[in-house]
Formats: C-alpha cells, sequence, structure tokens
C-alpha cells in the first residue's frame, strides 16, 4: 500500500540540510579508519584484485597452518650462579622508602626474579603517585649515562672536571640547590661537603611552596616546620582552601581523618571546606562554603575576631562554624592552604585561641617533608644575576619548570660558571647545566629518611641500576675526594648510634629518640584583613591527584588516571563555576560518539599569557573564579609527559586573571559523561543522626509484588542459585563513608592486573581500560518530590535532575566487577568464556573469548573492557608495553591480554589462588588478614575489605550483615558479590 | 615436605617389609600374643626411625655419597657403621675437620685418601643421628621393587599390532574352513566347486548389490576417515615425546636413577614454587667440583659445566672475572602463556609425584616429554583425582561440608572446583 505519510529523523532533516543528505548516503557517519586499522597508510593507493585477494586469502590460510604445525623451539636459561634469596617464582617483599622530593612513603616493594612490580603501603600510606613510581624506574627517558654540555660523559672527566671548577671557584658563592631533604646522613655529607670547600651554601626548594606556614610557625614558635595534624583526634575540621585529603601536607592525613568518622562510634568529625576550587577533601566535606581567594583572608579574620570575643559582626557564612569551634576547644583543627604569611600566623592564632597546639596539632612533634625556602632562592636569583655564584649544584628540583619565577631563575643561570644537576630526567633544568649526573631512582637507591619528629625510614635498593646511575650522596664523595661508598655510609652511621640495622631495615621504618625544639613564647601576630570587594575573575591554582608537581609527567598510568573530581585525563584546564561560563559564553558539549568538548579561551594575568586553554565547567567551584592544575605543560619530561596541558607554575600568586574567549575548540578525555544519579539510588546515603537513629537509614530495598506479597529482589529469582555455602565465598566490601576517592586503588590495580595504558584519542572513545573506576557524582537541586511540587512535566525535571547543583554534594564510589552471583553477562556469552566459580566469582577466560562483546552489553554496571586493539608491542600505543624495559614492570602472574577479548576485574583471583596454595601448603587455614585483593591492600582507609564470608569470623563477613550494606542496582537482583555500605554524612 | 617422591616409594617397601617380617614374627610367636604386639610396635618403630634416616640420607648425603661400597665424591656408606663406631661417626659428620686436628689417625686417613676434599659439616640433633645411622646399617631392600617392575613390563609387553596379527589369521583360518567345507558339500551334491577369490568376489557381488550395505559401509568409512583427521588436527601442537638435543648431553638416568639424586635436589624450587626450574650452574658444581669425569661422555660433557661457570678443573678453583656463560637448555615442557600452572600446588599440597606426569624420567638417558600436556589431559587428571585431605587443617571445615554434600562419593578435585575456568586462565 502507498502510504503519503513521511517521517522526519529531525528538523535538520525536514530543513534539507544538506550535511543531513550527505549523512544518508554514508553507512557510518565518520571516517572509518580502515587503513590506520590494518596499520598501512599507503592501503588506500595500491590495487588488489578480488582474485589477487583471493590468492594472498589462500596462501597465508596455508602459511599459517604449516606454521601452526611446527612447534618452536623455546629455550630457558636458568641463572648460572642463583641469588640464594631468589625462588624462580615467588615473590620477594623489601620494605624500603619512595622519596621523589615531594611525594613520601615507607612502602614494601614486591620483587620477582629481581625485578620491582609492585609498591604496597608499608606504614603510612603510599598515594596513587607513590604506587605508580615503581613504572618509572622502567622508563627509558631516563638519564642513561653522564653528559657534559649535552653529550655523553662518562664519570671520570666529569668528575675531575667539577673538582678542578670547584677548587678553581675558590672566593665564589657555591650553591647547593636541592629539594627538601629529609634524609639524616645526606645533610651530614652535605655538611662535610660546606667544610671542604670555601663558600659553600645548601638552599633547600620545594617544588610547591609551603613558605607561608613554615615562616609564620618560625615567627611564632621559633620553629620553622610543619607541625603534626592529627584528625583522628578532632570533633571539627575547619579547612580554608587545604586539600589535606589530597596534596596540602603529609599523605597519612587520610588515615586519621576516617578513623575519626567511623559512624559505629556514634560519632563522627564536622568537616567545614570553605575553597575556590572543588578540591578532594571539599568534595569529602560534610560542608562546603564556596569563596573567592580574595575572601579567605578577611573570613580568617573574622572568625579570629570572633573566636577572641571581639566585637565584630560575624559573617553569616561561618557563623556556624564560629559555634561548632567555640564548643569543640582544643578537639579541633583549622588548617589553611594559603602561602602568606600573615593569613598562616592568623591561623595559628585561631588554633592558639581554640587551644588546639599539642592536642590536635603538634609543633613540638614536627613533619620535616616541607623545609624550603623559596625566599632564599628569590634573593639567589639576584645573587646570580650579579656573578657572585660561581657554582650551582642542583638536585632533583626542577626550578626552570617549577619555580614560580622561572623565567629570571632561567635567566640568572646564565651568569653561573659552573652549572651541575644530579637528576633522574633531563628534565628543562637539567638540559642548562654543563654537567648532569645521572641519579639512580628510589628503587635503586640506599637512604634514609626522617619524615617527623622520631620517625624514620630506610630505603634499600630492590635491583640494580639499570643505568650508568650515582647517587648524589657519591657523587659529593667523589667530589670531596672521599674513597667512601655511601651504602657503608649509611650502615656504619646507624650502626654507631648503636641502632639494631638489620631489624630496621627488615621493617623499614624505625623510631629514634630526637631532641623536642624549643618552642618560644606564644604571641599574637596575626593582622586582621578587612573584606575588600573583588570584581574581578580569580584563579586558584591547585595541584591534581594523578600528576601532582609534575615530577612524574612522564608515567603513563599518571597522565591516564582520570582526576577524582573532573574525571577527565591526560589533560590541565581551567576549572570555571557553571554560572560564570554561562556569563562570558563558554561552553561544554558532547560530540556524536560521546566524547567531551569545550571552548577554549586566552588567559593573562599582569604580564603573562596563556593562549588557547581549554575550558571545563566545574559545577561547585565558586562563581567569578578559575582553577588550573599545575604539573602539565612538561617540555622535557619524556614521550608520554611532553607537551601534555599547559604550564600553570608561572601562574602562582596570580590572583586576578582576565579571560578571552578565542575560535576553536579543545578535545577532552573524560571518563565519566553523566555527573548526576538522575533520582536513582546508585549510592544509598543518610545523615549521622539518621543513622544513629536506624542504623539501616537510607537502605532502602526496592520491593516486587508477588503471589506470596511483597519481596525484596534479592528473594524473587528464577536461577538456580550456585552452591555457594561450601567452601569460600570472597566477597568485597566498600564503605563508601570511608572512600575518599583518593584513586590509590585504581593505579594499584593497574599495576597488578597488566592493565594497559590506550592514550587520550582512545579514552575519548571511552575505551580505556582500567579495570576499577571510582565513579564521582554530584547531587541536584532537582528530585522527584520537588518535581512534583513544581509540578513540572517528567521531562523537564530529568532536564533539571541531569544539572549538578551550584555547590553540589559529592559521592565516590568505586565500582569494579560486581562478580554476580546471578551474572548477567555469563547468560549471554556464546562460547562460555565467561563463567561462575564456585567461590562466588565471575571468571572470565580470555583464551574462549571471541569478542562478540555481549557480556559488556548485558553488564548493568558496565565493567567490562574490550581490547579493541593490541596494546602491547604496537607501536600506536607508544606506552610502557611497547618497550623490552617497560615490560619489566609486568605481573608475570596475569596474562597480558590480546586484541579481540574482554577483560575485567578478576577480585584478584591469583592472589586469592595464591592464598589458598599457602595455606594447603602449611595445612592451616586461612587467616582472614592474609585475604586482600590489591585494592584492598592499597586503601589507606580501609574504605576496601576483602575476604570469605563464609568464614563467620573474617571482618567482610561482618560488613555484610551490618545494617548499612548494600549492593548496587539491588533491584536487578544479580547478586553481586561486592557490596557496598551506605554514605553517611556528618550533616543535618 | 622433602621427598615426598622416595618418601612415599619407600613407604611402600617399607610396609611390605613390615608386613614380612610382622608375619614372620606372628608365626613364631603365634603362642605369646603380648610379644608379637610389642614386636609389632617395636617393629613400626623402627622402620619409622629408618624411613626417617633415609630422608636425612637424601637430603644431605646422597649428593656425595652412595649407599654401595662404590666412590662417588665421598666414599660408598655400605657397612661404614660396622666399620666405624657410633661416635666416631658422630663426630666426624659433626665437624670432620675438628676430628682431623685432633689428631684422630682414622680421620686422618680418610681424608689423605680422598684428596683432602673436606666434607661438609652437619648439625643433626642426636635423634636424627640415631635414625641416621640406623639407615646406614639397615638399607632398604631394593631388588624387590626391581622385579615388581619387571613383571609389569612383561604383562605389558604383547603390542596392539601382534594382537591384531593374530585375529588376522584367525579370521583368515576361518574363511579357509568355511570355503573348503562349502566346497566340499558342494562336492557331495555334485556342483561346481568355488575357489577362495571366486567365494570371496561372489560375496562381495551379493553384498554390493544390496543398497543398505553400500550406505553402511559408506558411512562407516566416511566416520573412520573423519576421527582420522581429528585426532591428526587436535594432534597438532601436542608433543608428546618431544626429545630435543640440549647443549649438555645430561642423563637423568645417571643422576636419578643410578645415583638416586632425588629430583628435588636439583629442581629446589618445584616444593615452592610454580617453577620446578633447571639448576643453576653452582648447583652442579656441588657435585662436580669433585667429578670431572663421567662414566659414559669422559670429561667433554662437564667441561661445559665448566665452561659456563668459569672453573678450572685442573687446578679446582674459579677463574677470576671470567665471564659467565648461561647454559641455553632447550624446553621441553611448554604450556601456552594462558595457562597456569604451579608445580608447588600439585607436589606439595597435592601430593603427586614427579613421575605421575614427567614419566620415568630416572630411566631416561635423553629426556622427552613424558605426558600430552594438553587441557583435556589436565581435566581427566583433575576428574579422577580424590583430593588428599587428611591431616591438612586447611580441609579440616571444607572436607565436613563436603563430605555431607557428595555422601559417599569419592571427592575428586574437580569437586572442589578444580576444573573452572579461572583456576589455570587468568
Amino acid at each position: 500500500m502507498d502510504s503519503k505519510k513521511q517521517y522526519w529523523k529531525g528538523l535538520a532533516q525536514l530543513e534539507n540540510d544538506p550535511a543531513i543528505e550527505k549523512l544518508a548516503h554514508n553507512e557510518f557517519s565518520e571516517h572509518l579508519p580502515v587503513d590506520e586499522f590494518l596499520g598501512d597508510k599507503k592501503l588506500p593507493d595500491t590495487s588488489t584484485s578480488r582474485r589477487d585477494f583471493l590468492k594472498f586469502l589462500g596462501f597465508t590460510t596455508a602459511a599459517a597452518t604449516l606454521a601452526a604445525c611446527e612447534t618452536p623451539v623455546v629455550k630457558s636459561i636458568p641463572y648460572v650462579v642463583k641469588p640464594e634469596e631468589i625462588i624462580p617464582g615467588v615473590a620477594n617483599y623489601y620494605a624500603s622508602t619512595i622519596y621523589d622530593g615531594r611525594d613520601f612513603a615507607s612502602v614494601l616493594v614486591k620483587t620477582r626474579e629481581g625485578r620491582p612490580i609492585k609498591i604496597e603501603n608499608n606504614q603510612g600510606c603510599a598515594n596513587a603517585r607513590i604506587q605508580a613510581s615503581v613504572l618509572s624506574v622502567y622508563d627509558s627517558s631516563r638519564l642513561q649515562y653522564p653528559l657534559k654540555s649535552g653529550k655523553k660523559s662518562n664519570w671520570r672527566e666529569i668528575d675531575q672536571e667539577i673538582k678542578s671548577s670547584l677548587v678553581k671557584l675558590k672566593d665564589k658563592k657555591k650553591i647547593i640547590l636541592t629539594s627538601s631533604i629529609l634524609s639524616p646522613t645526606t645533610k651530614d655529607i652535605i655538611g662535610d661537603f660546606i667544610k671542604h670547600y670555601d663558600n659553600v651554601e645548601h638552599i633547600m626548594l620545594d617544588s610547591v611552596a609551603y613558605d607561608g606556614l613554615l615562616n609564620a610557625n618560625n615567627d611564632a614558635f621559633g620553629v620553622r616546620a610543619f607541625p603534626s595534624y592529627y584528625f583522628d583526634k578532632v570533633n571539627t575540621i575547619v579547612s580554608f582552601g587545604a586539600d589535606f585529603l589530597g596534596n596540602w601536607g603529609s599523605n597519612d592525613y587520610s588515615s586519621d581523618y576516617v578513623k575519626g568518622r567511623n559512624p559505629k562510634n556514634k560519632k563522627m568529625s564536622k568537616h567545614y571546606q570553605i575553597e575556590t576550587n572543588l578540591s578532594l577533601s571539599g568534595a569529602n566535606a560534610d560542608e562546603r562554603i564556596q569563596i573567592k581567594p580574595s575572601e579567605q583572608d578577611y573570613l580568617i579574620s573574622n572568625l579570629l575576631q570572633a573566636l577572641k570575643g571581639d566585637k565584630v559582626k560575624i559573617d553569616s557564612r561561618i557563623t556556624k562554624i564560629y559555634k561548632e569551634l567555640l564548643s569543640n576547644k582544643g578537639k579541633s583543627i583549622v588548617v589553611c592552604d594559603s602561602n602568606n604569611k600573615n593569613t598562616q600566623l592568623l591561623v595559628n592564632d585561631i588554633n592558639m585561641v581554640l587551644k588546639n597546639y599539642e592536642r590536635t596539632i603538634s609543633i613540638a612533634s614536627p613533619n620535616y617533608l616541607k623545609q624550603g625556602d623559596s625566599d632564599r632562592v628569590n634573593l639567589l636569583i639576584d645573587e646570580m644575576k650579579k656573578g657572585d655564584v660561581g657554582a650551582l649544584i642542583i638536585q632533583n628540583i626542577n626550578p626552570v619548570y617549577n619555580f614560580p619565577n622561572a623565567d629570571l631563575f632561567t635567566q640568572a643561570l646564565t651568569e653561573v660558571e659552573l652549572k651541575v644537576s644530579t637528576s633522574l630526567y633531563l628534565d628543562e633544568t637539567a638540559k642548562l647545566m654543563d654537567y648532569v649526573c645521572p641519579e639512580p631512582h628510589n628503587l635503586e637507591s640506599w637512604g634514609d629518611a626522617n619524615p617527623s619528629h622520631t620517625n624514620y625510614t630506610l630505603m634499600q635498593p630492590t635491583i640494580a641500576p639499570i643505568f650508568n646511575s650515582r647517587q648524589f650522596q657519591d657523587s659529593l664523595f667523589s667530589w670531596m675526594e672521599k674513597s667512601l661508598d655511601y651504602s657503608t655510609f649509611l650502615k656504619n652511621y646507624w650502626k654507631s648510634k648503636g641502632l639494631d640495622w638489620e631489624k630496621s631495615l627488615h621493617d623499614g621504618y624505625f623510631s629514634f629518640s630526637q631532641d623536642k625544639p624549643k618552642i618560644k613564647l606564644y604571641k599574637f601576630q596575626g593582622k586582621y584583613v578587612k573584606n575588600n570587594d573583588n570584581d574581578k575573575i580569580e584563579l586558584a591554582v591547585y595541584e591534581s591527584i594523578g600528576i601532582g608537581d609534575g615530577y612524574q609527567a612522564n608515567n603513563p598510568w599518571l597522565q591516564e588516571f582520570p582526576d577524582p573530581i573532573t574525571r577527565v585525563c591526560w589533560d590541565n584546564y581551567l576549572t570555571i563555576s557553571p554560572i560564570t561560563a554561562k556569563e562570558l559564553g563558554l561552553k561544554n558539549w558532547h560530540v556524536s560518539n560521546g566524547a567531551l568538548n569545550g571552548d577554549i579561551v586566552d588567559v593573562s594575568s599582569a604580564g603573562r599569557t596563556l593562549k588557547s586553554i581549554p575550558v571545563l565547567i566545574q559545577p561547585g567551584q565558586a562563581k567569578d573564579t578559575i582553577g588550573m592544575a599545575i604539573g602539565y605543560g612538561r617540555t622535557s619530561s619524556g614521550k608520554a609527559g611532553n607537551n601534555v596541558g599547559f604550564n600553570a607554575f608561572p601562574f602562582i600568586g596570580h590572583q586576578n586573571v582576565t579571560i578571552k574567549k578565542v575560535d576553536g575548540e579543545h578535545e577532552f578525555a573524560s571518563i565519566q559523561l553523566h555527573h548526576t544519579m538522575m533520582g536513582r539510588d546508585l549510592v544509598k546515603e543518610t545523615s549521622l543522626s539518621e543513622y544513629i537513629k536506624d542504623p539501616s537509614a537510607g537502605n532502602y530495598r526496592e520491593k516486587y509484588y508477588t503471589h506470596k506479597g511483597k519481596l525484596p529482589a534479592n528473594e524473587v529469582s528464577l536461577y538456580e542459585a550456585h552452591d555457594l555455602e561450601n567452601g569460600h565465598f570472597w566477597n568485597l566490601s566498600i564503605d563508601l563513608t570511608a572512600c575518599t576517592g583518593c584513586g590509590e586503588c585504581v593505579i594499584a590495580c593497574q599495576a597488578e592486573n597488566n592493565i594497559p595504558v590506550v592514550g587520550k584519542e582512545e579514552v575519548r572513545k571511552s575505551r580505556d581500560m582500567h579495570w576499577m573506576r571510582i565513579d564521582r557524582y554530584y547531587s541536584s537541586d532537582m528530585n522527584f518530590k520537588k518535581g512534583k511540587e513544581l509540578d513540572i512535566s517528567t521531562i523537564d525535571m530529568y532536564k533539571q535532575m541531569e544539572k549538578a547543583a551550584e555547590n553540589p554534594q559529592v559521592v565516590f564510589q568505586p565500582v569494579m566487577c560486581q562478580h554476580c552471583n546471578n551474572a548477567p553477562c555469563e547468560n549471554v556469552c556464546p562460547v562460555a568464556a565467561t563463567t561462575h566459580s564456585n567461590e562466588g566469582l565471575n571468571q572470565m577466560t580470555y583464551n574462549r573469548c571471541v569478542g562478540t562483546r555481549y557480556c559488556a552489553n548485558n553488564c548493568p554496571y558496565k565493567v567490562r573492557r574490550f581490547n579493541w586493539f593490541q596494546y602491547s608491542e604496537n607501536d600506536k600505543f607508544d606506552f610502557n608495553m611497547n618497550s623490552d624495559l617497560g615490560k619489566m614492570v609486568l605481573n608475570p602472574d596475569v596474562v597480558v591480554r590480546s586484541r579481540g577479548v574482554i577483560e575485567k576485574c578478576s577480585m584478584c583471583i591469583q592472589k586469592i589462588q595464591e592464598l589458598k596454595l599457602n595455606a594447603k601448603k602449611k595445612g592451616e587455614p586461612i587467616r582472614d588478614e592474609d585475604a586482600q585483593t590489591l585494592c584492598s591492600s592499597a586503601c589507606s582507609t580501609n574504605a576496601i575489605i576483602f575476604g570469605d564470608v563464609n568464614n563467620p569470623e573474617s571482618k567482610v563477613a561482618k560488613m555484610r550483615k551490618d545494617e548499612r550494606a548494600f549492593d548496587l542496582l539491588d533491584h536487578l537482583n544479580v547478586r553481586p558479590s561486592v557490596f557496598y555500605q551506605t554514605k553517611i554524612r556528618n550533616k543535618a | 615436605m622433602f621427598l615426598c617422591r622416595q618418601k612415599n616409594i619407600n613407604l611402600r617397601s617399607n610396609q611390605e617389609i613390615v608386613l614380612k617380617k610382622s608375619m614372620g614374627l606372628f608365626r613364631t610367636l603365634r603362642s605369646n600374643i603380648f610379644l608379637f604386639l610389642l614386636g609389632f610396635l617395636f617393629s613400626f618403630n623402627l622402620y619409622g626411625q629408618v624411613e626417617e634416616g633415609e630422608k636425612l640420607f637424601k637430603q644431605n648425603c646422597a649428593s656425595c655419597h652412595l649407599m654401595s661400597s662404590a666412590r662417588l665424591v665421598g666414599p660408598g656408606l655400605e657397612g661404614v657403621t660396622d666399620k666405624y663406631e657410633k661416635e666416631w661417626l658422630i663426630s666426624w659428620i659433626r665437624n670432620s675437620q675438628a676430628l682431623i686436628a685432633s689428631g684422630d689417625e682414622r680421620a686422618i686417613e680418610v681424608f689423605e685418601a680422598y684428596n683432602k676434599s673436606v666434607m661438609t659439616s652437619f648439625d643433626f640433633s642426636d635423634d636424627e643421628f640415631t635414625a641416621l645411622l640406623d639407615y646406614l646399617a639397615n638399607p632398604p631392600v631394593k631388588e624387590e621393587i626391581a622385579s615388581n617392575n619387571a613383571q609389569n613390563s612383561v604383562e605389558q609387553g604383547m603390542s596392539f599390532s601382534t594382537k591384531m596379527m593374530i585375529i588376522a589369521l584367525i579370521l583368515a583360518t576361518i574363511v579357509f574352513l568355511l570355503v573348503s567345507i562349502k566346497n566340499s558339500l558342494k562336492t557331495a551334491l555334485g556342483k561346481e566347486t568355488e575357489t577362495i577369490p571366486q567365494t570371496l568376489f561372489s560375496q562381495y557381488q551379493l553384498f554390493v548389490s544390496n543398497n543398505i550395505n553400500v550406505l553402511f559401509v559408506g558411512a562407516v568409512f566416511v566416520i573412520v576417515s573423519l576421527k582420522f583427521v581429528f585426532d591428526l588436527l587436535m594432534g597438532v601442537g601436542v608433543t608428546t615425546n618431544y626429545m630435543p638435543e640440549q647443549p649438555i648431553a645430561f642423563s637423568h638416568k645417571i643422576h636419578a636413577g643410578i645415583n638416586g639424586v632425588d629430583c628435588n635436589y636439583c629442581h629446589t624450587s618445584a616444593r615452592h614454587s610454580k617453577h620446578s626450574s633447571i639448576p643453576s650452574a653452582d648447583l652442579c658444581m656441588n657435585c662436580h667440583t669433585y667429578i670431572n669425569e663421567g662414566s659414559v661422555s669422559g670429561k667433554k660433557e662437564i667441561a661445559k659445566i665448566y665452561d659456563a661457570i668459569g672453573f678450572d678443573p685442573e687446578t679446582r678453583t674459579y677463574i677470576e672475572g671470567y665471564e659467565q656463560k648461561p647454559i641455553k637448555w632447550v624446553r621441553i615442557h611448554n604450556l601456552p602463556d594462558h595457562a597456569y600452572f604451579n608445580h608447588s600446588q600439585h607436589v606439595v599440597a597435592g601430593g603427586l609425584e614427579c613421575q605421575d606426569c614427567h614419566g620415568p624420567v630416572e630411566e631416561m638417558d635423553v629426556l622427552y616429554q613424558h605426558a600430552e600436556l594438553t587441557m583435556g589431559w589436565c581435566i581427566d587428571c583433575h576428574r579422577e583425582t580424590e583430593v588428599k585431605m587428611e591431616g591438612n587443617n586447611y580441609y579440616t571445615h571444607l572436607h565436613e561440608q563436603l563430605k555431607e554434600k557428595y555422601k559417599g562419593q569419592p571427592i575428586t578435585v574437580d569437586k572442589m572446583g578444580g576444573i573452572e575456568c579461572g583456576k589455570c586462565h587468568y
């Protein structure tokens, strides 16, 4: 029958848009990269007839068949002399320390056949960057031999020349510029060096300056040090911009913070965050107040005045904080990220008024992680310019890149006669040096560290130096013409102090008595700051969780690590609030394949301009402010890190900026495209007061009508259940209250399970390979109830729901394969490549998989990853798996997957098998504390707990029975082996 | 847990001996049950000790001493307990150098006789010494095991082809008989006789004239050829009997068979790791520092070890600054990368003998792949093998559960999830 009716797919078609016309003729709207896919760019130019094609096909099939019949000869080469401690196939663990001048942690290093392959927590917390640093050992961009004026040289030659130059420069100043030095022995050796040559001075510099705080403490207490904070002992935490759960201060605050926020104790600390950018701490805060950077000093002054009892009008935004602090004297902490001395003095005053010192904050047992002195370096620039400085020895710091006045520093460098750098990389600074001495990686070095009062750690090599490198200490020895070697020196130093060397080296840490610093009488010194309205757009520079200060910019794991807040990787950008963006006409939008694009702008401030910077609209960003992350825009870091993003260091200290929209657009690699939960309760949450009334508050279970009445989903099933009562039943509990979203687990998982890096382009196509992701959801102002009240249409309501609130509450939810016991993926696999184990695991057999991707399609959690390409040994993915050196980090117990198969979280089945085998060999039952997946052992806040729920004594069995436990998407009744604990906020 | 293989073999032989001994006791002491029981207990105790002694011997002594009069690195230990008294032996084993230094004449004599090579000191406990010396005094009887093996080989002796030939011969005889009967009947009836080929041909035509017969034969032919092709294809990549030439003509027969060196002495990590590991050259040197000439290949093959590690057999010293050359063995047992296999799982937790998978290695001059190493082969074994749960606390709870679940059935590996994909593929 002939029908006159015509349907349009959209307005564009109705209007006969030529683009639509064009599209209608093509099956695929975008160009298909067939030639790229086949790996031959010249392919379109060649001509192959159908007959030729068939000939080739026949020939290759025959050749492949013939080749398959022949068994290759495999050689097996044992050690000639086997090291006593190595059993091939069995991992050894060594306690050591990672300190790269920025991040510090005492760690356990897992080695296999003499190769370090994994870093785990020892004492304290190893953050994502430290977890990833094991990959940096195998970085081919590291310096491989000593350089003289940029050319390959040898140690003898450069030592000779450096020594003679040092002697020649008798009267001129000689400066040793280093990052903060934690090692007492290194300080000793530098002290000897200062005595050995005349006119030597040692200056320390932190890549991210903490001078304001250090100088304030110097003025207030007579101790130029970073205090220790005890976040577990407090009732109230007030942070003015300090991202203490992310990058501010030391790494160890998050475990204390979470300890003080256990709802089981019916008491949680209350956390206020007053900040500009949405930081990790802000995302975890109970209440978050958005301010412009210029308001910070005024609010702190106002708070101090109020607490002191002065008659002032308390700013309405902080009245609640004021009251809370007043009733929690001695049980609170106030911190601030400002690098301004007066601001930090005011904060000290607040803590003094609150009697927090030596209760929740200790200046008497300080933390030594930050010792840098930027003021001294600014002076040094002047001295260098004047030509006073004859020699500059730079160790492990990159001021040409990361000093805010880098341009001045670079200019002044030309006036220095002898420039020596000891460094891991040929970085921006090392490139300008006369002599470059390669340093070994932490995992190839000896060392000690004194991170905080009376706490010490030791560093020991876990692999022989891969390149022709030499430790800084040994360099100093040879320049002093001392025939010592540092490892012996270190050992003798500590043995002479009566230390049990063997035990301390085994443990990795020890405590050693130390004199308490002398603290002078406290005087209130902070000067009050008045409110001044600033209508300009203000800038707040921050450090991203993945890249930090950019030291490890060439680490592809970190580049591909999605930022916990923005969920964007391989980039930095301007974060801007939705309102300001609207005012300035700046937009983010999704292109046809779902990828995120954004407008670009020029940013300028006081003579500095950055051109064509992408803009990312960030809910929670204060109005009329922008944020940008340092650590990007490296030009001399290596192939993965070069020219990713832009360098924001020169903008540190700049407040007022102007933004101008320019033509063009930027392509982001964003992992998460939906930012709200759209009215669904993916994360079940409640408040502390509700929880105290009813521990199962917020943990509502969907019920179904059945012939037996209303039943929760888990009591209705068509499937025959697996036998999970006998033997083990492995479960994973994730506490959303304890999870701070830091991403340690993501990197730990990547390192353990040989997860490839796919690069920005592939991430944009949603082809990221991470087995676990940390979903971040913003709350929305709209909900079903409100929609009904306002009487708006359902579509409008959902549209509103899609938008995050202006100051959203944030939840983090780590999601990996949920190991469903009614698994939707298992039913649809045509080749039974994904099957269920009798221990509650959903197994993935790569060698059976034919790549239909039905499973990924049927997975309600979207945790299955497809290998679109061969990611190892492929020049298109030139990351660590494309070189013999980079492949040394691979875990030999886990298969490297090939093209065309699905992969996913295995719940670290290799660890489970090892655990069971060890127990069987010993003839003992499995101990609960031995059961760990890599994400659970990496989690420093114990948010992830793994174990056997069939062992009633296990922690995870208790968590399973907890009223807070819920399954993600429980109404589907897929019965996951992974479950969550409700998020509880300390909020009314 | 060391030396499982030897231990189990000896368990068997010891039990036999124990049984015989106790039978003997039973006969002679039939009237005195009390004495019999005492003897029974004693014999168990004694043989338990000998077993312990054998374990110690294999672990510590066997690499240098034989249990015969032949000389290896040190003297053969047959009858050593008759030659020397217990106390002397103990002090020699504890610290031979101290004994020599004390001026003991016999000690100096032995030391001189063996080129002044120093014997390693062993600090055993008193019980261990008792066990070891008991073992040295009562070495096990080996002949019985050997004769058992001989019997087995006779049983397996008749090969498949011989059987087939016998059957064919019988069939031909039957055809011949039937045709001659038929012919004689025909002669009796006065009909024309047929020769054997004629009979066969007429029978064939009769058979072919029926379509169903042709169809049947055709189907059988197709099935058999398909089976042949299937087997051929399934055999691709299966390298049973793979026997490559190795860089050193190492004989397992000489080491593990004739000299009785325990598998674990060289393949040290089989009990600890997923790899059984090829021994490093320095391990070879434990014995070959002294033994520089073999009975078959002379000095040629052993010299290759010296070449790898840098040892001068003339001066018996290691060459300083020598650039060592790793020995590139050809790997025989190759599993694909996507299959995880763990030796210690099978040897320690599973209690398997090396020979269960690797075959009679101690009889192989040149090592070859004994088992198929296919997935079917793994799974067959996992379906048949019962899990040894007794005496292992890991299984205590699980064992009770599984006994309840599989009432009366044997608990094989597959009942514990031993054939799940994820156990070997991850």
